[in-house]
Protein backbone atom coordinates (compact mmCIF):
# COMPACT_ATOMS: atom_id res chain seq x y z
CA UNK A 1 0.00 0.00 0.00
CA UNK A 2 2.80 2.41 0.78
CA UNK A 3 4.27 1.82 -2.66
CA UNK A 4 0.95 2.57 -4.32
CA UNK A 5 0.48 5.70 -2.23
CA UNK A 6 3.90 6.88 -3.21
CA UNK A 7 3.32 6.16 -6.88
CA UNK A 8 0.16 8.26 -7.07
CA UNK A 9 1.06 11.06 -4.68
CA UNK A 10 4.49 11.80 -6.24
CA UNK A 11 6.70 14.18 -4.31
CA UNK A 12 4.03 14.91 -1.71
CA UNK A 13 4.63 11.54 -0.22
CA UNK A 14 7.48 12.88 1.69
CA UNK A 15 5.29 15.50 3.32
CA UNK A 16 2.60 13.03 4.27
CA UNK A 17 5.13 10.69 5.71
CA UNK A 18 6.66 13.48 7.67
CA UNK A 19 3.34 14.32 9.31
CA UNK A 20 3.12 13.19 12.87
CA UNK A 21 1.18 10.05 13.29
CA UNK A 22 -1.77 10.52 15.51
CA UNK A 23 -1.87 8.31 18.50
CA UNK A 24 -4.27 5.43 18.27
CA UNK A 25 -6.00 6.50 21.46
CA UNK A 26 -7.14 9.79 19.95
CA UNK A 27 -8.76 7.98 17.05
CA UNK A 28 -10.58 5.58 19.29
CA UNK A 29 -11.91 8.45 21.34
CA UNK A 30 -13.71 9.85 18.29
CA UNK A 31 -15.57 6.62 17.68
CA UNK A 32 -18.90 6.94 19.39
CA UNK A 33 -19.95 3.93 21.37
CA UNK A 34 -22.95 2.09 19.96
CA UNK A 35 -24.73 0.40 22.84
CA UNK A 36 -27.95 -0.24 20.86
CA UNK A 37 -28.33 -3.68 19.23
CA UNK A 38 -28.13 -4.18 15.49
CA UNK A 39 -31.27 -2.89 13.75
CA UNK A 40 -33.90 -5.42 12.70
CA UNK A 41 -33.72 -6.34 9.02
CA UNK A 42 -36.26 -4.44 7.00
CA UNK A 43 -39.01 -6.16 5.00
CA UNK A 44 -37.14 -5.59 1.79
CA UNK A 45 -34.05 -7.24 3.24
CA UNK A 46 -35.99 -10.38 4.14
CA UNK A 47 -37.91 -10.55 0.87
CA UNK A 48 -35.36 -12.90 -0.63
CA UNK A 49 -34.64 -14.96 2.45
CA UNK A 50 -34.38 -18.69 2.05
CA UNK A 51 -37.22 -19.41 4.45
CA UNK A 52 -40.33 -20.47 2.50
CA UNK A 53 -43.57 -18.67 3.31
CA UNK A 54 -45.87 -20.39 5.73
CA UNK A 55 -48.33 -22.60 3.81
CA UNK A 56 -51.87 -21.29 3.68
CA UNK A 57 -54.98 -23.36 4.15
CA UNK A 58 -57.02 -23.75 0.97
CA UNK A 59 -60.69 -23.20 1.69
CA UNK A 60 -63.68 -23.69 -0.60
CA UNK A 61 -66.37 -21.11 -1.11
CA UNK A 62 -69.90 -22.36 -1.84
CA UNK A 63 -70.43 -22.80 -5.56
CA UNK A 64 -73.30 -20.81 -7.05
CA UNK A 65 -75.06 -22.69 -9.82
CA UNK A 66 -77.52 -21.19 -12.22
CA UNK A 67 -80.46 -23.37 -13.22
CA UNK A 68 -79.89 -25.27 -16.45
CA UNK A 69 -83.54 -24.82 -17.35
CA UNK A 70 -85.62 -21.74 -18.14
CA UNK A 71 -87.68 -20.70 -15.13
CA UNK A 72 -91.22 -22.05 -14.74
CA UNK A 73 -91.38 -24.07 -17.91
CA UNK A 74 -94.53 -26.15 -18.20
CA UNK A 75 -92.78 -28.71 -20.37
CA UNK A 76 -90.87 -31.57 -18.77
CA UNK A 77 -87.26 -30.77 -19.55
CA UNK A 78 -84.48 -33.32 -19.00
CA UNK A 79 -80.74 -32.91 -19.40
CA UNK A 80 -78.41 -35.90 -19.59
CA UNK A 81 -74.85 -35.60 -18.31
CA UNK A 82 -72.61 -38.68 -18.63
CA UNK A 83 -69.88 -38.96 -16.02
CA UNK A 84 -66.28 -38.38 -17.17
CA UNK A 85 -65.60 -42.08 -16.56
CA UNK A 86 -68.60 -43.02 -18.73
CA UNK A 87 -69.94 -45.61 -16.31
CA UNK A 88 -73.01 -43.62 -15.30
CA UNK A 89 -75.19 -40.80 -16.54
CA UNK A 90 -77.06 -38.23 -14.48
CA UNK A 91 -80.42 -36.94 -15.70
CA UNK A 92 -81.57 -33.61 -14.29
CA UNK A 93 -85.30 -32.91 -14.53
CA UNK A 94 -87.11 -29.60 -14.00
CA UNK A 95 -89.40 -31.36 -11.54
CA UNK A 96 -88.91 -32.70 -8.01
CA UNK A 97 -88.82 -36.48 -8.22
CA UNK A 98 -88.17 -37.27 -4.55
CA UNK A 99 -88.31 -34.44 -2.02
CA UNK A 100 -85.53 -34.16 0.60
CA UNK A 101 -84.53 -37.82 0.25
CA UNK A 102 -82.97 -40.23 -2.20
CA UNK A 103 -83.27 -43.91 -2.99
CA UNK A 104 -81.01 -46.46 -4.63
CA UNK A 105 -82.64 -49.20 -6.72
CA UNK A 106 -80.27 -52.06 -7.40
CA UNK A 107 -82.66 -54.39 -9.24
CA UNK A 108 -86.00 -54.61 -11.05
CA UNK A 109 -87.50 -56.29 -7.98
CA UNK A 110 -86.57 -53.35 -5.77
CA UNK A 111 -88.49 -51.06 -8.14
CA UNK A 112 -91.88 -52.58 -7.36
CA UNK A 113 -94.62 -49.92 -6.97
CA UNK A 114 -92.14 -47.13 -7.86
CA UNK A 115 -93.33 -46.12 -11.33
CA UNK A 116 -90.20 -44.15 -12.16
CA UNK A 117 -87.82 -47.00 -11.39
CA UNK A 118 -90.14 -49.57 -12.99
CA UNK A 119 -90.09 -47.61 -16.24
CA UNK A 120 -86.30 -47.35 -16.19
CA UNK A 121 -85.72 -51.03 -15.40
CA UNK A 122 -87.94 -51.95 -18.33
CA UNK A 123 -85.06 -50.76 -20.53
CA UNK A 124 -82.63 -53.57 -21.30
CA UNK A 125 -79.34 -51.87 -20.47
CA UNK A 126 -80.25 -50.22 -17.14
CA UNK A 127 -78.38 -51.77 -14.22
CA UNK A 128 -79.01 -49.47 -11.23
CA UNK A 129 -81.05 -46.32 -10.59
CA UNK A 130 -80.45 -43.63 -7.99
CA UNK A 131 -83.20 -41.05 -7.52
CA UNK A 132 -82.20 -37.93 -5.60
CA UNK A 133 -84.46 -34.87 -5.45
CA UNK A 134 -84.66 -33.76 -9.12
CA UNK A 135 -82.01 -36.08 -10.54
CA UNK A 136 -81.81 -39.69 -11.66
CA UNK A 137 -78.43 -41.37 -11.98
CA UNK A 138 -78.30 -44.54 -14.04
CA UNK A 139 -75.56 -47.12 -14.47
CA UNK A 140 -75.65 -49.41 -17.47
CA UNK A 141 -75.00 -53.12 -17.76
CA UNK A 142 -72.78 -52.90 -20.80
CA UNK A 143 -69.64 -51.19 -19.49
CA UNK A 144 -67.93 -51.31 -22.87
CA UNK A 145 -70.26 -48.74 -24.43
CA UNK A 146 -69.17 -45.14 -24.00
CA UNK A 147 -71.77 -43.37 -26.11
CA UNK A 148 -74.72 -42.63 -23.84
CA UNK A 149 -76.86 -40.79 -26.40
CA UNK A 150 -79.04 -43.72 -27.61
CA UNK A 151 -79.76 -45.07 -24.11
CA UNK A 152 -80.07 -41.56 -22.66
CA UNK A 153 -82.85 -40.75 -25.11
CA UNK A 154 -84.72 -43.91 -24.08
CA UNK A 155 -84.24 -43.05 -20.41
CA UNK A 156 -85.43 -39.49 -21.01
CA UNK A 157 -88.57 -40.87 -22.61
CA UNK A 158 -89.11 -43.27 -19.70
CA UNK A 159 -88.73 -40.49 -17.10
CA UNK A 160 -91.11 -38.25 -19.03
CA UNK A 161 -93.62 -41.09 -19.37
CA UNK A 162 -93.54 -41.84 -15.65
CA UNK A 163 -94.07 -38.19 -14.78
CA UNK A 164 -97.00 -37.88 -17.17
CA UNK A 165 -98.58 -41.09 -15.93
CA UNK A 166 -99.30 -39.57 -12.56
CA UNK A 167 -98.65 -42.69 -10.43
CA UNK A 168 -96.39 -42.37 -7.37
CA UNK A 169 -92.83 -42.11 -8.64
CA UNK A 170 -91.46 -43.70 -5.47
CA UNK A 171 -93.37 -46.36 -3.55
CA UNK A 172 -94.98 -45.23 -0.30
CA UNK A 173 -93.44 -48.19 1.53
CA UNK A 174 -89.97 -46.91 0.57
CA UNK A 175 -90.61 -43.38 1.78
CA UNK A 176 -92.06 -44.60 5.05
CA UNK A 177 -89.11 -46.95 5.63
CA UNK A 178 -86.47 -44.21 5.56
CA UNK A 179 -85.06 -43.87 9.08
CA UNK A 180 -84.09 -40.64 10.79
CA UNK A 181 -80.82 -38.86 10.05
CA UNK A 182 -79.48 -39.88 13.46
CA UNK A 183 -80.01 -43.57 12.68
CA UNK A 184 -78.34 -43.18 9.27
CA UNK A 185 -75.44 -41.23 10.79
CA UNK A 186 -74.85 -43.79 13.53
CA UNK A 187 -74.94 -46.71 11.08
CA UNK A 188 -72.62 -45.07 8.55
CA UNK A 189 -70.18 -43.90 11.23
CA UNK A 190 -70.07 -47.44 12.63
CA UNK A 191 -69.23 -48.97 9.27
CA UNK A 192 -66.60 -46.27 8.64
CA UNK A 193 -64.94 -46.92 11.99
CA UNK A 194 -65.13 -50.69 11.95
CA UNK A 195 -64.81 -51.63 8.30
CA UNK A 196 -63.89 -48.86 5.88
CA UNK A 197 -61.17 -46.97 7.72
CA UNK A 198 -59.31 -50.08 8.89
CA UNK A 199 -59.34 -51.18 5.24
CA UNK A 200 -57.99 -47.97 3.72
CA UNK A 201 -55.57 -47.34 6.60
CA UNK A 202 -53.13 -49.78 4.99
CA UNK A 203 -52.77 -47.27 2.16
CA UNK A 204 -52.55 -44.28 4.48
CA UNK A 205 -56.15 -43.34 3.74
CA UNK A 206 -59.00 -42.12 5.87
CA UNK A 207 -62.72 -41.58 5.26
CA UNK A 208 -64.66 -38.94 7.18
CA UNK A 209 -68.44 -38.58 7.38
CA UNK A 210 -69.15 -34.90 6.76
CA UNK A 211 -72.93 -34.71 6.84
CA UNK A 212 -76.20 -36.58 6.58
CA UNK A 213 -79.20 -34.92 4.94
CA UNK A 214 -82.30 -37.03 4.82
CA UNK A 215 -80.83 -40.41 3.92
CA UNK A 216 -78.09 -38.93 1.70
CA UNK A 217 -74.57 -38.91 3.12
CA UNK A 218 -71.55 -36.82 2.25
CA UNK A 219 -68.06 -38.12 2.91
CA UNK A 220 -64.55 -36.83 2.45
CA UNK A 221 -61.53 -38.92 1.59
CA UNK A 222 -58.31 -37.92 3.33
CA UNK A 223 -54.73 -39.02 3.82
CA UNK A 224 -53.52 -41.30 1.07
CA UNK A 225 -56.99 -41.41 -0.54
CA UNK A 226 -56.96 -37.70 -1.38
CA UNK A 227 -55.64 -37.32 -4.90
CA UNK A 228 -55.14 -41.07 -5.38
CA UNK A 229 -55.91 -42.29 -8.87
CA UNK A 230 -57.78 -45.27 -7.44
CA UNK A 231 -60.04 -43.14 -5.22
CA UNK A 232 -63.00 -43.46 -7.60
CA UNK A 233 -62.68 -47.25 -7.60
CA UNK A 234 -62.36 -47.32 -3.81
CA UNK A 235 -65.42 -45.13 -3.50
CA UNK A 236 -67.71 -47.01 -5.85
CA UNK A 237 -66.66 -50.60 -5.29
CA UNK A 238 -65.57 -50.43 -1.68
CA UNK A 239 -67.25 -47.66 0.24
CA UNK A 240 -70.61 -47.69 -1.55
CA UNK A 241 -70.91 -51.45 -1.16
CA UNK A 242 -70.03 -51.36 2.54
CA UNK A 243 -72.40 -48.50 3.25
CA UNK A 244 -75.36 -50.07 1.44
CA UNK A 245 -74.75 -53.47 3.02
CA UNK A 246 -74.63 -52.01 6.53
CA UNK A 247 -77.37 -49.40 6.06
CA UNK A 248 -79.66 -50.50 3.20
CA UNK A 249 -81.77 -47.34 3.52
CA UNK A 250 -78.88 -45.05 2.59
CA UNK A 251 -79.55 -43.15 -0.63
CA UNK A 252 -77.08 -40.92 -2.42
CA UNK A 253 -73.43 -41.00 -1.33
CA UNK A 254 -71.59 -37.81 -2.19
CA UNK A 255 -67.83 -37.42 -2.13
CA UNK A 256 -66.73 -33.87 -1.39
CA UNK A 257 -63.03 -34.59 -1.59
CA UNK A 258 -60.99 -32.08 -3.54
CA UNK A 259 -58.45 -34.45 -4.99
CA UNK A 260 -56.22 -31.59 -6.20
CA UNK A 261 -56.09 -29.57 -2.98
CA UNK A 262 -53.19 -29.30 -0.59
CA UNK A 263 -49.48 -29.12 -1.08
CA UNK A 264 -49.03 -32.80 -1.68
CA UNK A 265 -52.18 -34.75 -2.54
CA UNK A 266 -51.83 -38.53 -2.21
CA UNK A 267 -49.68 -39.62 0.70
CA UNK A 268 -49.21 -36.08 1.95
CA UNK B 1 -56.73 -31.37 -16.84
CA UNK B 2 -57.01 -28.75 -19.52
CA UNK B 3 -54.51 -26.17 -20.63
CA UNK B 4 -55.71 -22.81 -19.31
CA UNK B 5 -55.19 -20.06 -21.87
CA UNK B 6 -56.50 -17.20 -19.78
CA UNK B 7 -58.79 -16.54 -16.88
CA UNK B 8 -60.53 -13.42 -15.63
CA UNK B 9 -61.88 -12.79 -12.13
CA UNK B 10 -64.53 -10.45 -10.83
CA UNK B 11 -64.50 -10.20 -7.03
CA UNK B 12 -67.15 -8.37 -5.04
CA UNK B 13 -65.74 -7.31 -1.68
CA UNK B 14 -68.06 -6.99 1.31
CA UNK B 15 -67.64 -4.99 4.51
CA UNK B 16 -63.94 -5.72 5.07
CA UNK B 17 -61.28 -5.33 2.40
CA UNK B 18 -57.52 -4.97 2.74
CA UNK B 19 -57.01 -2.66 -0.27
CA UNK B 20 -53.74 -4.33 -1.20
CA UNK B 21 -52.38 -6.09 -4.26
CA UNK B 22 -54.51 -9.09 -5.17
CA UNK B 23 -52.49 -12.23 -5.83
CA UNK B 24 -53.41 -15.63 -7.14
CA UNK B 25 -51.57 -18.93 -6.83
CA UNK B 26 -51.31 -21.03 -9.97
CA UNK B 27 -49.73 -24.46 -9.51
CA UNK B 28 -47.93 -23.08 -6.45
CA UNK B 29 -46.68 -19.90 -8.12
CA UNK B 30 -47.91 -16.72 -6.46
CA UNK B 31 -48.47 -13.86 -8.88
CA UNK B 32 -50.40 -10.57 -9.06
CA UNK B 33 -53.24 -10.13 -11.51
CA UNK B 34 -52.84 -8.16 -14.70
CA UNK B 35 -55.26 -5.77 -16.42
CA UNK B 36 -56.56 -4.74 -13.01
CA UNK B 37 -59.68 -2.63 -12.71
CA UNK B 38 -61.01 -1.53 -9.32
CA UNK B 39 -59.73 -2.70 -5.95
CA UNK B 40 -60.51 -4.89 -2.98
CA UNK B 41 -61.51 -2.01 -0.73
CA UNK B 42 -64.73 -2.56 1.23
CA UNK B 43 -67.83 -2.58 -0.99
CA UNK B 44 -65.72 -2.48 -4.16
CA UNK B 45 -65.35 -4.67 -7.21
CA UNK B 46 -61.98 -5.99 -8.34
CA UNK B 47 -61.36 -7.27 -11.84
CA UNK B 48 -58.17 -8.83 -13.07
CA UNK B 49 -56.98 -11.43 -15.52
CA UNK B 50 -53.90 -13.41 -16.45
CA UNK B 51 -52.75 -15.21 -19.61
CA UNK B 52 -51.59 -18.48 -18.10
CA UNK B 53 -51.00 -20.81 -21.06
CA UNK B 54 -50.31 -23.74 -18.79
CA UNK B 55 -52.01 -26.84 -17.42
CA UNK B 56 -53.97 -26.25 -14.24
CA UNK B 57 -53.27 -28.40 -11.23
CA UNK B 58 -54.44 -25.78 -8.74
CA UNK B 59 -55.59 -22.17 -8.80
CA UNK B 60 -56.36 -20.17 -5.68
CA UNK B 61 -56.99 -16.58 -4.67
CA UNK B 62 -54.47 -15.66 -1.98
CA UNK B 63 -55.75 -14.00 1.18
CA UNK B 64 -54.46 -10.62 2.34
CA UNK B 65 -51.06 -10.25 3.99
CA UNK B 66 -52.74 -8.49 6.90
CA UNK B 67 -56.32 -8.25 8.10
CA UNK B 68 -59.44 -9.87 6.73
CA UNK B 69 -61.06 -9.84 3.33
CA UNK B 70 -64.81 -10.43 3.18
CA UNK B 71 -65.75 -11.60 -0.28
CA UNK B 72 -69.40 -11.61 -1.27
CA UNK B 73 -69.06 -13.21 -4.68
CA UNK B 74 -66.37 -14.47 -7.04
CA UNK B 75 -66.94 -14.95 -10.75
CA UNK B 76 -64.26 -16.56 -12.89
CA UNK B 77 -64.29 -16.74 -16.70
CA UNK B 78 -62.02 -19.47 -18.03
CA UNK B 79 -60.74 -20.01 -21.53
CA UNK B 80 -59.12 -23.40 -21.90
CA UNK B 81 -57.57 -25.04 -24.92
CA UNK B 82 -60.05 -27.23 -26.81
CA UNK B 83 -62.96 -26.26 -24.54
CA UNK B 84 -65.79 -23.78 -24.82
CA UNK B 85 -65.35 -20.78 -22.50
CA UNK B 86 -67.11 -21.33 -19.19
CA UNK B 87 -67.97 -19.35 -16.08
CA UNK B 88 -67.94 -20.47 -12.45
CA UNK B 89 -69.43 -18.48 -9.57
CA UNK B 90 -68.76 -18.83 -5.85
CA UNK B 91 -70.51 -17.30 -2.85
CA UNK B 92 -69.35 -15.58 0.31
CA UNK B 93 -66.02 -16.40 1.91
CA UNK B 94 -63.63 -14.61 4.28
CA UNK B 95 -59.88 -14.73 3.73
CA UNK B 96 -57.02 -13.75 6.01
CA UNK B 97 -53.25 -14.09 6.11
CA UNK B 98 -53.46 -17.85 6.66
CA UNK B 99 -55.92 -18.79 3.94
CA UNK B 100 -56.49 -18.90 0.21
CA UNK B 101 -59.65 -19.89 -1.61
CA UNK B 102 -59.94 -22.34 -4.47
CA UNK B 103 -60.64 -20.78 -7.87
CA UNK B 104 -60.25 -23.83 -10.06
CA UNK B 105 -62.99 -25.94 -11.49
CA UNK B 106 -62.66 -28.32 -14.40
CA UNK B 107 -64.66 -27.55 -17.53
CA UNK B 108 -68.25 -28.77 -17.17
CA UNK B 109 -69.04 -32.23 -18.44
CA UNK B 110 -70.99 -31.90 -21.67
CA UNK B 111 -74.74 -32.27 -21.22
CA UNK B 112 -77.48 -32.74 -23.79
CA UNK B 113 -81.25 -32.57 -23.85
CA UNK B 114 -83.20 -35.83 -23.96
Amino acid sequence: MNFIKRFFSGMKQEESVSEPVKPVESVSEKIEPNPSPAPEPTESATAFSDAPPAPRTVIHAPALKDSVFPEESEQILIKAQPSPTGDQCMFTVNRVLMADCSWYFDSFESAAESSLAESLFSLDDVETVLVCESTVTVTRKDKTLIDWVPLAKEIGGAIRGALEEGRPLIAEKIISSIPTEEVIRAGIQKVIDEEVNPGVAGHGGQINLLSVKGNSVTIQMGGGCQGCSAADLTLKQGIHTSFRKAVPEVGAIFDETDHTAGLNPYFS
Amino acid sequence: MPRVLTFKVNIETGKQGPNETVNFNFNGHKMPFENVIGSNEPDSIFEGSFDVNSFAHSLTLVGPEKGKWDIDKITVDYQCEGEDPYVVKWGAVTLDETTEVNLWQDPPVPAFDV
